[in-house]
């Protein structure tokens, strides 16, 4: 019995002591009783020095947690139970975080630095008048490729490259809905936003006809497949192609001529927000040129700050593959919000695409 | 087993190299300064520099292991006392019935587990964070010591405790005395298992964090999502040696007091 309760003291001893240096680790990070906000965000989306810089400037703690999917972040907002006063959703996100309630109008006279943002990028369908959102990073849906290991001269200027014979089991895909079957109906022309169901028909045909192409439909494991070497061809995301590109030198990227996705990752106030004046300051701080500059250099995103953009290495600034011109952006799309029921279709068609893999 | 031939040992050999094999492969790469784990450049301390000076890490892993330790003496606690109850209780269909329900905890899903949680706080009110980790690793650890102590006290004979009565032992002696010093190498296998449940727990943590509050589990998924740093493969060195030390610590402690856990009474 003696050992039993020496035991459970020994637990609680050494429990105490790691909560006093947790405490104190908490307080060397951040002045003890300024205030916090909590910034719900990515992973790997921010470079940590700057919630420093940002605690040094404004006294404002930060607490900084991530996440993995748009979907996540929208349920553990709606539970309640937590408090975060900042999140980066993406633009259909936001629509439907709209619908639901879910986030707090800005106040722009909190926000001067508001100016610095390219007004191509505001005032958006999906969020008017930018009530509820600020862009954060923005980039396309494209196509990551090898030269070395491919025979052959391809540019991928366009989706039907995709379907050629010789490039049996090399293409992989990015296992997301919403992406796969916009490549198919932008394929064939149409809208990606499409909710035609005889366009939609039409572009699920033309997909099961890439079937004998395709090696896999994988998440986030395509960036290290790209990098190694494992496979040829893959459909991403810009910024996922930025990273592949950082450590493999010899893969490019292409956006099609047909058409494709522009996506935004945007910097929201939820409703569950504890310091909404704190939030006001850090999305101000966010879009200072020199605060942006430095978060693309770390993320490896595209900025929609302009003037950031000044003082960024002008050889990533004036690529087209991750900055394409205006005349490029205007073949793109943004995603709208379907309603539940059309992304039931397409998330149906899609399912049906993957088994016809098999 | 009576011999071991060469083939045996080849094949035990094999195993443990297969088990340990992709560990020190991750460690082997945490000194890789190229940043990938694709092709080793040169050695480098620098991915646990990186480690240390991530202060937010480091508070993630503290608060691992003081959910782990708090949780499972908790739930040793409860799940002594519940086995007990089980044991010494009078009605036979209670009794199996209780049973019956604290193994259907152990079999069903965390993430069932870990959902329900979540709606339960969510429906009390409950602020997600440090006490709703907590308060649900106790839960899913007390079945798993109810378990591990069950079969010392169906074990022991009840003659051991007639005779302390006859000696005039009171109920609390008996407990203290008789009891407890018995099933104590249950107790603590029960509180170490607990312990490695509640550390490595993701499914059912995942679930119910928030403002803040996060375990190493639940990071290192999130930092995975964006690709896997070298960081990662630095901490679970850190921790894959730590762990050892602890085990190698435990069998020190072990052989110098045999009676420490075999549970013969001093």
């Amino acid at each position: 019995m003696k050992d039993l309760i020496r035991a459970a003291l020994a637990v609680l001893i050494v429990s105490a002591l790691l909560m006093w240096a947790n405490a104190e680790l908490g307080k060397s990070a951040g002045k003890a009783g300024a205030d916090t906000i909590t910034v719900y965000n990515w992973g790997e989306y921010l470079d940590p020095d700057l919630l420093k810089e940002f605690t040094k400037e404004t006294g404002i703690r930060v607490v900084y947690e991530t996440f993995d999917s748009n979907e996540a972040m929208m349920t553990k907002i709606q539970q309640g139970g937590t408090s975060y006063d900042i999140a980066i959703p993406s633009e259909y996100m936001i629509e439907k975080m709209k619908e639901n309630d879910l986030l707090i109008p800005l106040d722009h006279s909190k926000i001067p630095n508001l100016k610095h943002i390219d007004p191509y990028f505001l005032d958006l369908p999906f969020d008017p008048g930018n009530e509820f959102s600020i862009p954060y990073f923005w980039g396309t849906v494209g196509i990551a490729f090898n030269p070395e290991l491919l025979d052959g001269d391809y540019d991928f200027s366009s989706w039907e490259d995709l379907w050629d014979p010789a490039l049996r089991q090399k293409v992989i895909l990015v296992d997301s809905a919403r992406e796969v079957i916009g490549m198919g109906l932008n394929s064939l022309g149409y809208s990606l936003n499409s909710t035609d169901e005889k366009e939609l028909d039409e572009a699920s045909e033309k997909l099961a006809t890439l079937a004998p192409n395709v090696k896999a439909i994988i998440g986030d494991e395509i960036v290290e497949m790209m990098q190694r070497k494992e496979a040829a061809i893959a459909l991403t995301w810009s910024g996922q192609a930025a990273d592949m590109m950082s450590v493999n030198e010899e893969l490019d990227y292409a956006v099609p001529e047909e058409g494709s996705n522009l996506w935004f990752d945007n910097m929201v106030i939820p409703k569950t927000a504890a310091n909404v004046d704190g939030a006001h300051k850090f999305i101000n701080f966010m879009l200072d040129p020199e605060v942006a500059a430095q978060n693309a250099d770390w993320v490896g995103y595209s900025t929609p700050n302009k003037d950031a953009l000044d003082l960024m290495d002008p050889e990533l600034v004036d690529d087209e593959r991750y900055y394409p011109d205006e005349e490029i952006r205007d073949h793109l799309e943004v995603y709208r919000n379907l309603g539940p029921e059309m992304l039931g279709d397409y998330n149906e068609r899609f399912l049906k695409f993957k088994m016809e893999m098999n | 087993m009576a011999g071991t031939g060469k083939g045996q040992k080849l094949f035990l050999g094999l195993v443990f190299l297969i088990l340990y094999a992709p560990i020190f492969f991750l460690i082997f790469y945490s000194f890789n300064s190229g940043g990938t784990m694709t092709s080793f450049e040169s050695f480098t301390w620098e991915h646990y520099a990186a480690v240390f000076e991530d202060t937010r890490l480091i508070m993630i892993v503290f608060n691992t292991v003081i959910v782990a330790l708090l949780s499972s003496l908790l739930a040793t606690t409860i799940g002594v006392l519940g086995a007990l109850a089980i044991v010494y209780m009078k009605n036979r269909k209670l009794r199996s019935t209780l049973l019956s329900l604290n193994n259907v905890l152990i079999v069903s899903p965390d993430v069932i587990i870990g959902a329900s949680f979540l709606i339960l706080f969510t429906a009390l009110g409950v602020k997600l964070g440090f006490t709703s980790v907590l308060v649900s690793h106790v839960a899913f650890s007390v079945p798993i010591v109810v378990l591990m102590v069950l079969p010392k006290l169906l074990e022991m004979s009840n003659s051991l405790i007639d005779a302390a009565r006859d000696l005039g032992a009171s109920g609390k002696d008996v407990l203290t005395r008789v009891i407890i010093p018995y099933i104590k190498p249950g107790i603590f296998a029960g509180f170490f298992l607990a312990l490695t449940y509640s550390l490595d727990d993701f499914a059912v943590t995942f679930f119910v964090t928030g403002n803040g509050f996060s375990t190493l589990s639940v990071e290192i998924y999130s930092m995975a999502r964006a690709g896997i740093t070298l960081t990662i493969n630095a901490l679970s060195g850190l921790l894959f040696i730590v762990t050892v030390g602890l085990v190698l610590g435990y069998y020190a402690l072990n052989r110098r007091s045999k009676t420490l856990f075999t549970g013969v009474k001093r």
